[in-house]
């Protein structure tokens, strides 16, 4: 497959700030769907601005279909982009803002028509044509802004937590109508949003960002599996991060725990799901801080000498109050290793 | 405890009995007069006020200045607005009051300026001449085109401030939105900045319109005995014939003038109605 | 096209404020009539203008009726405010419209009917119809500032120093007030400097020794032709600039407008 959008070692930065993002490549493939997971502020917004030529990076080149577009700008780039916000025209019908890219290109009524209709039937607003776009609950606006976008056939979409201001049962739904549009249409996407299940779900390939880099790059299945470095474990949830410090277990805070089994040479870190802490047995013990049942299981936090553990047991196993002394272990198979020199 | 209507009633009273009895009731009595013939009621003073053919020059020059001077500060306002909002947050607040500075300051001194600057001995000729770009000097005081430069720079800041708080509140995201559905910038203005700022637009062009037709000091100073508006022929006609009945109508004419101007804009400020596709 | 815009905005800016720029340099003149460029440098004009009577007279008349007129037009419009912001009032459009009204009619129109049924036919002195005059005129101003400041303020907090014991004034004076002084400061400002430059109204609202200073200046012109004007219009252009930047420093000004 071709490479339809390659960032070479891109800086950007808003005025004469210190940099957004810095030195950062990627390359996406045509077809491919590509979430950028991190937290807020970590460069997303900014590094999809720059892709759509809303800002002019500080240096390093962007290539579309080959073609370097770094100076070409956003009305010529081909490039779409889903808001936040959804920027919808608000004294437009949706019609018209369905129709506005068209009409920019200076399509013929009879194309722009029968465009229009088919976008907005593929994201279910038939009917919808002539209401204001500000007469719509926040999920039509949501699919106005995709039709809109996607009505001018970009080489490349982006979007940009386009999920992040529906309720969460509309976010379920939408982010399978998302995944059957790329599949008809065949759209090139990049998917940014902060929340690792809607990653996990949509993408093809994740890249983790943390502070204006790439920490991680790679499949959902690597991610979750093998997560790279400390802070990419963390984001795939394996919230118990141990740095191996010889025979011991460091926790973020300083506090300790002894290993008791080597993982062997090049691990720089360890790091358990709260699923993979045995309860009742094991080489610690801690006080169990709180308990809280989830319906399907039951959630523990844990004072321990390495800090604050989490763990998770099935709901049926024996409950543990909350006061009580409990011993626990970390066992090393259930561990992700974090290979040294990877990441920040 | 908002609930008895009477003592909201009281509280404007002083107020509206005041405005009643030293606004309402004597403009009311003046404009009436506009309607007074010798024998009875009619609008046959109307007529004889249009049947004169200064008359009529100095009515459609008033509109004409005030349709042009609107246009003017049209453009200029959104100009100005741009370049204020080119600038950091910081910054923009310093700008605007530059912009604001001259409604704080008298006509007279603002008008007056405009002798010094383009008199025949003025600013603008000394400049030109010492250049050698003009030989003798240009005569440019009390023409209609100083008049509409005074009117410009008198009313530019009542279009600035309503546009750069309609461009301020304008939605996220919208302008980039259109450029990367592929609008150039022409198409931008047209069909996105120009119908989200249009309330503003309306506001500053109802007082810079209305502001015009009424301008007494600037056709007054720039304009001289030559290039007179109406407020101008008004005075004249108290002040040199004592022909109340004719400032009456033409203060009827006015006042007309500037409510038909306000409704006028107005409607155009309110949404057009669902745009149809075709 | 950052760089565009902003050149405009300065060519705009100089077009705005260059001339008072210019009539400042005029001010200083030491010539007879007002050239360019100015035949020599000297204070004379600036300081002929204070001895001028007239000037005198009028600029402490225009004081006068300007401070007397804010007051009034406060003491009459921040009522109205309040009983538009808290009250649903019989005939609310009406009273709205009103208020404001005297903002549509132009100035000329109220001076000359003040003039013709106030001065002449009720014989009322023209000093007192000039402050009632400005008074039609300023209450717009006043009760627009002050509604649009108390729009923002919940009116349960009122409710609240009632239950607390207040008298209904009392919790007017303690929790209402001290709310929109900021406001009603502003609406003083702004006021005083509309009365102060406003010449329609007071155009034929004059008599023998009474006018008020922008007439004046007016009538000066018509006769002379000396830069004595050019240095009191700088003055006064001075003189309001310092004002707004002081009331900016101190209010904000520029969010009451
Ligand atoms: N318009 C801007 N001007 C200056 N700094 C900005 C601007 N937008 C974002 N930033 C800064 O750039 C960094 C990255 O922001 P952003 O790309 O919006 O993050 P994300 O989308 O991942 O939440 C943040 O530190 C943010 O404060
Ligand atoms: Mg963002």
């Amino acid at each position: 497959m071709n490479e339809l959008l390659v960032l070479d070692h891109l800086t950007l930065a808003y005025g004469r700030g210190a940099p957004a993002v810095e030195g950062m490549s990627l390359s996406v493939k045509e077809g491919e769907l590509v979430s950028f997971l991190g937290p807020s502020g970590c460069g997303k917004s900014t590094t999809m601005r720059a892709i759509a030529g809303l800002l002019t990076p500080r240096s390093g080149r962007i290539l579309l279909a080959g073609e370097d577009v770094t100076a070409v700008p956003p009305n010529k780039r081909g490039v779409g982009l889903v808001f936040q916000s959804y920027a919808l025209f608000p004294h437009l019908t949706v019609f018209e803002n369905v129709a506005f890219g068209l009409r920019a290109r200076k399509e013929s009524a009879a194309v722009i028509r029968s465009r229009v209709e088919e976008m907005v039937a593929a994201v279910g607003l038939a009917g919808f044509e002539h209401r204001l776009s500000t007469d719509l609950s926040g999920g039509q606006q949501q699919r106005v802004a995709l039709a809109r976008a996607m009505a001018v056939r970009p080489r490349l979409l982006l979007l940009d937590e386009p999920l992040s201001n529906l309720d969460a049962r509309l976010r379920i739904e939408m982010r399978a109508e998302l995944m059957r549009l790329q599949r008809e249409y065949g759209i090139t996407m990049i998917y940014v949003t902060h929340d690792q299940g809607e990653a996990l779900a949509l993408s093809s390939r994740i890249a983790v960002m943390n502070r204006g880099r790439i920490e991680q790059l790679g499949t959902p299945q690597a991610l979750y599996a093998a997560p790279a470095t400390p802070f990419v474990a963390t984001f795939m949830g394996f919230e118990n991060v141990f740095t191996v410090d010889g025979n011991q277990l460091a926790a973020g805070d300083g506090s300790k725990l002894p290993l008791v089994q080597q993982p062997g040479a090049g691990v720089q870190a360890l790091a358990w799901r709260p699923q993979a802490v045995t309860l009742g047995s094991g080489p610690y013990s801690g006080t169990v801080r709180g308990a809280s049942y989830q319906g399907d299981s039951v959630e523990y936090l844990i004072d321990s000498a390495g800090g604050t553990i989490k763990a998770s047991a099935a709901a049926g196993s024996n409950f543990i109050p909350a006061g009580s002394e409990v011993s626990f272990d970390l066992p090393l198979a259930g561990a992700a290793l974090i290979p040294a020199g990877a990441g920040a | 405890m908002f609930e008895k209507r009477s003592t909201g009633v009281l509280l404007t009273l002083p107020a509206l009995v005041f405005l009643l009895v030293l606004f309402v009731l004597p403009v009311m009595v003046l404009l009436t007069r506009s309607l007074a013939l010798p024998e009875g009621w009619g609008l046959g003073n109307f007529a004889s006020f249009f049947s004169s053919e200064l008359n009529r020059t100095i009515f459609w020059r008033t509109l004409r200045l005030a349709a042009t001077v609107t246009a003017a500060c049209v453009v200029l306002g959104y100009i100005t607005a741009f370049g204020v909002l080119s600038y950091t947050k910081e910054r923009r607040g310093m700008l605007t009051g530059f912009v604001i500075l001259p409604l704080m300051i008298s006509p007279v001194a603002r008008t007056y300026a405009w002798i010094v600057v383009l008199g025949r001995t003025g600013f603008l000729n000394a400049v030109l001449t010492s250049l050698g770009i003009i030989d003798s000097p240009l005569r440019l005081l009390f023409t209609e085109t100083a008049v509409f430069i005074g009117l410009v720079q008198l009313f530019l800041p009542l279009m600035v401030l309503p546009l750069l708080s309609a461009l301020e509140n304008l939605p996220r995201d919208v302008i980039p939105a259109a450029q990367l559905l592929g609008a150039s910038r022409l198409m931008v203005l047209f069909k996105v900045i120009l119908p989200l700022t249009r309330e503003g637009l309306v506001v500053g062009g109802t007082l810079v319109f209305t502001g015009s037709v009424t301008a007494y000091i600037t056709p007054a100073i720039l304009g001289g005995s030559k290039v007179m508006m109406l407020e101008t022929l008004l005075y004249q006609r108290i002040n040199v014939a004592n022909d109340l009945t004719g400032a009456a109508v033409i203060a009827v004419i006015l006042v007309i003038t500037t409510l038909a101007a306000n409704k006028l804009l107005r409607r155009l400020a309110t949404p057009r109605q669902r745009q149809e596709a075709r | 096209m950052q760089f565009l815009s902003r050149s405009l905005l300065w060519l705009v800016l100089l077009f705005l404020l260059g001339p008072f720029v210019v009539i400042v340099a005029a001010g200083f003149s030491a010539g007879d009539t007002l050239t360019f460029p100015p035949q020599g440098w000297s204070l004379r004009w600036y300081i002929k203008i204070f001895t001028i009577p007239e000037f005198q007279h009028s600029f402490v008349l225009s004081v006068w009726v300007g401070v007397g007129a804010t007051l009034l037009a406060l003491v009459l419009g921040v009522p109205v405010a309040y009983a538009i912001a808290r009250y649903r009032l019989p005939f609310g459009e009406t009273i709205r419209t009103l208020v404001s009204a005297p903002l549509i009619v132009p100035g000329i129109i109220i001076g000359l009917a003040l003039l013709r049924y106030v001065v002449f036919t009720l014989n009322a002195p023209v000093e007192i119809t000039l402050l009632l005059g400005h008074t039609t005129l300023l209450i717009p101003y006043a009760v627009r500032v002050v509604s649009a400041s108390l729009d923002n303020l919940r009116s349960d907090i009122e409710e609240a120093a009632v239950l607390l014991g207040r008298s209904r004034l009392g919790a007017f004076f303690a929790v209402v007030m001290p709310n929109i002084r900021g406001a009603i400061l502003a609406a003083f400002v702004l006021s005083f400097i509309t009365s102060f430059n406003q010449v329609p109204v007071s155009l034929f609202l004059s008599g023998p020794g009474v006018s008020m200073l922008p007439t004046q200046m007016l009538w000066y012109m018509e006769y002379t032709y000396d830069p004595s004007i050019a240095a009191l219009s700088a003055l006064l252009a001075l003189g309001a600039m310092l004002m707004v930047f002081l009331t900016e420093r101190l209010l904000g000004l520029s969010r009451y407008m």
